[in-house]
């Protein structure tokens, strides 16, 4: 898949803070999410693929070019801050049309987009409203919607569901789903929400300290902890023992059985102990367990988990 | 049974064609830095904002027009009361003086004005949006700078316009008049750009130090109403070469100076002023000197500016 984002031994220094530590690592097409706490270095690894800022060591490039070098390419890049960052004063329409022509289009053009734009993030109604009278909710749409106006080719998404009720974080969240699904844009999503990364993002990056500690699919973290549990009606401790006869480990709990990284082969051994223990079924469903599960285990380290 | 025809029903669709990459022009930086210049001035005017925002700015308008509204009357009466060639003996005040007489209108606007550009969009934030799309810092300031100049400029030759054309109205041979005096216009409209220049740059340098309008406009209009008597009383009181020095420091007067330089007169406001005695070439020099490093401050306060 093509490389949207690459950092080779990247490293920034604010004089003895480490921020990042010799870094590299590749975001392609799709959503990926980068996680880290506080001071993770998450927020200088955007500043430096947008050129903002200069790296100690390594190169960040963005679509393959350094932003820093040539900022022509930030006119193919979107940025979304985590901060608010609207003027009060002005309507929607207004301000999507001036940044717009800021990221280069001619003003005939720039007043179509914004209207196009603040009706994809569901705001076409409101656009002729100040700012300064919207909700939290409305904010992030038209800072999400300033960061599509231009039709950028990839999109760095700063927090965007703070300060959201669960309802506006979800339609988000939703709308951060269909900018890539729909829209073709790729998108790099920071965040410490986890749960919010596991639902919009295919890929994620883990930073911790300045440093990278694992990278790769969120599918591919959360099936490697898959178990299947089974809840029956009687018999509960004859299944344990006939599984654990078939090689099988088992755990359990107050509610029922769990089986972790089962395979295929362990639903029919399943199926042929159900039988032999004479125990009746009432549920089996298999479960993955959440990224905040497996980053946050016993209030660990979030990411020693990973270790690969 | 018969019947009219029925024509065939004619239903819209509204069809959702979804989302539409672009695919037209895309100008980049110089699009970025006409379009930072084009939102400076309507928000230096008010346009595209509230009622509220457009009262500041348009009563100094207002109020420069009314000044030249006056003193094309004054000479107007002067002309048809006592005839032209003692009215001209009376040295009324005219194009040279305006801005002089003015200044303090000139300052005291781009002191409430300017800040505007400046202080709202990193409070706000709104400069983050600018830095990370195809701009720069120096692109950012440079282009507030602009808006802003370009807004001064134009409000320092609206009411040099009308009044002139007060003045062509009130004399009772016009052409003969424009034919005298045809050289106020260009002298006019270049005096406008030192004007504009120095009161663009020292207010938008009193804004990149605070994030709050009404810091940057109390600061300046304090340091114009502070120097402006205390530099004269002192100039006087000392006198000399050291009074004509010191009397360079009212701040109010810097371009007033280069007014005179230009009309080739002192003004009413500035021919008093000890300072008025030094050579032209220091003259513009301080006001070069007061409005360049005051811009070498400001484009060092915005180059590396980051989000």
């Amino acid at each position: 898949m093509k490389a949207m984002l690459t950092a080779l031994n990247l490293t920034k220094h604010y004089k003895d803070v480490v921020a990042l530590d010799n870094v590299s690592f590749e975001i392609s097409e799709g959503i990926t999410g980068i996680l880290g706490e506080n001071g993770a270095g998450k927020s200088t690894a955007i500043k430096l693929f947008l050129g903002l800022i200069e790296p100690t060591s390594g190169s960040a490039k963005a679509l393959g070019q350094d932003a820093h070098e040539s900022i022509a390419v930030r006119a193919r890049l979107g940025y979304v801050p985590e901060h608010d960052c609207l003027p009060g004063n002005i309507t929607a329409a207004e301000f999507l049309g001036h940044m717009a022509e800021v990221s280069g289009l001619p003003p005939s053009h720039a007043r179509t987009r914004a209207a196009d734009t603040l009706r994809h993030v569901g705001l076409f109604e409101e656009r002729y409203r100040s700012m300064g009278g919207y909700s939290t909710g409305m904010k992030q749409r038209v800072k999400l919607a300033q960061a599509l106006v231009h039709d950028p080719t990839f999109v760095f998404l700063d927090e965007p569901t703070a300060g959201l009720d669960p309802g506006g974080r979800e339609e988000m969240l939703e709308l951060v789903r269909k900018t890539h699904r729909e829209f073709g844009i790729s998108i790099l999503f920071s965040s410490h929400l986890m749960a919010d990364v596991e639902r919009a993002c295919d890929r994620i990056i883990v930073l911790q300290s300045g440093r990278l500690v694992q990278s790769g699919e969120v599918t591919h973290f959360t099936k490697e902890t898959e178990t299947v549990f089974i809840e029956v009606d009687a018999n509960r401790e004859r299944l344990v023992t006939v599984l654990e006869q078939r090689g099988i480990v088992v755990a359990t709990d107050g509610h029922g059985l769990y089986i972790e990284g089962p395979d295929e082969s362990v639903y029919d051994q399943v199926r042929d102990a159900l039988v032999e223990a004479e125990a009746p079924l009432r549920r089996m469903a298999p479960r993955r367990r959440a990224l905040a599960e497996l980053f946050q285990h016993d209030g660990e380290d979030f990411a020693s988990e990973l270790a690969p | 049974m018969t019947g009219q025809p029925v024509a065939p029903k004619r239903e819209g669709t509204v069809f959702d064609i979804g989302y539409q990459n672009y695919s037209g022009p895309r100008e980049g930086r110089s699009r970025a830095r006409i379009s930072i210049v084009k939102n400076g001035v309507r928000t230096s005017l008010g346009f595209g904002r509230g009622a509220l925002a457009k009262v500041l700015p348009w009563l100094f308008i207002a109020v420069l027009v009314f000044i030249a509204i006056i003193m094309a009357l004054v000479a107007g009466a002067a002309d048809r009361l006592i005839g032209p060639e003692d009215a001209e003996q009376l040295n009324l005040p005219s194009h040279s003086d305006f801005y002089g007489i003015a200044s303090i209108i000139f300052f005291v606007f781009a002191a409430i004005g300017a800040p505007e550009l400046l202080c709202p969009d990193r409070r706000e934030g709104t400069i983050n949006l600018y830095l990370v799309r195809p701009l720069t810092g120096t692109d950012y300031v440079f282009s507030r700078w602009l808006a802003f100049f370009l807004v001064m400029v134009a409000v320092a030759w609206l009411p040099q316009f009308i009044l002139l054309i007060g003045l062509l109205m009130g004399d009772p041979r016009p052409l003969d008049y424009l034919r005298q005096n045809w050289l106020d216009i260009p002298q006019f409209l270049l005096a406008a750009v030192p004007l504009a220049a120095y009161t663009t740059t020292l207010a938008l340098l009193a804004a990149a130090f605070t994030t709050r309008r009404a810091y940057a406009a109390v600061f300046l209009v304090g340091l114009f109403v502070i120097t402006t008597p205390f530099t004269t009383g002192l100039a006087s009181e000392i006198g000399g070469t050291a009074g004509r020095w010191i009397s360079m420091f009212n701040l109010s007067n810097i371009p007033v100076h280069v007014n005179d330089v230009i009309f080739g007169e002192p003004s009413l406001i500035t021919g008093p002023a000890p300072a008025a005695e030094l050579s032209s070439w220091i003259l513009v020099g301080w006001f070069f000197l007061w409005t360049l490093v005051p811009a070498g401050v400001l484009w060092q306060r915005y180059r590396r500016l980051t989000p």
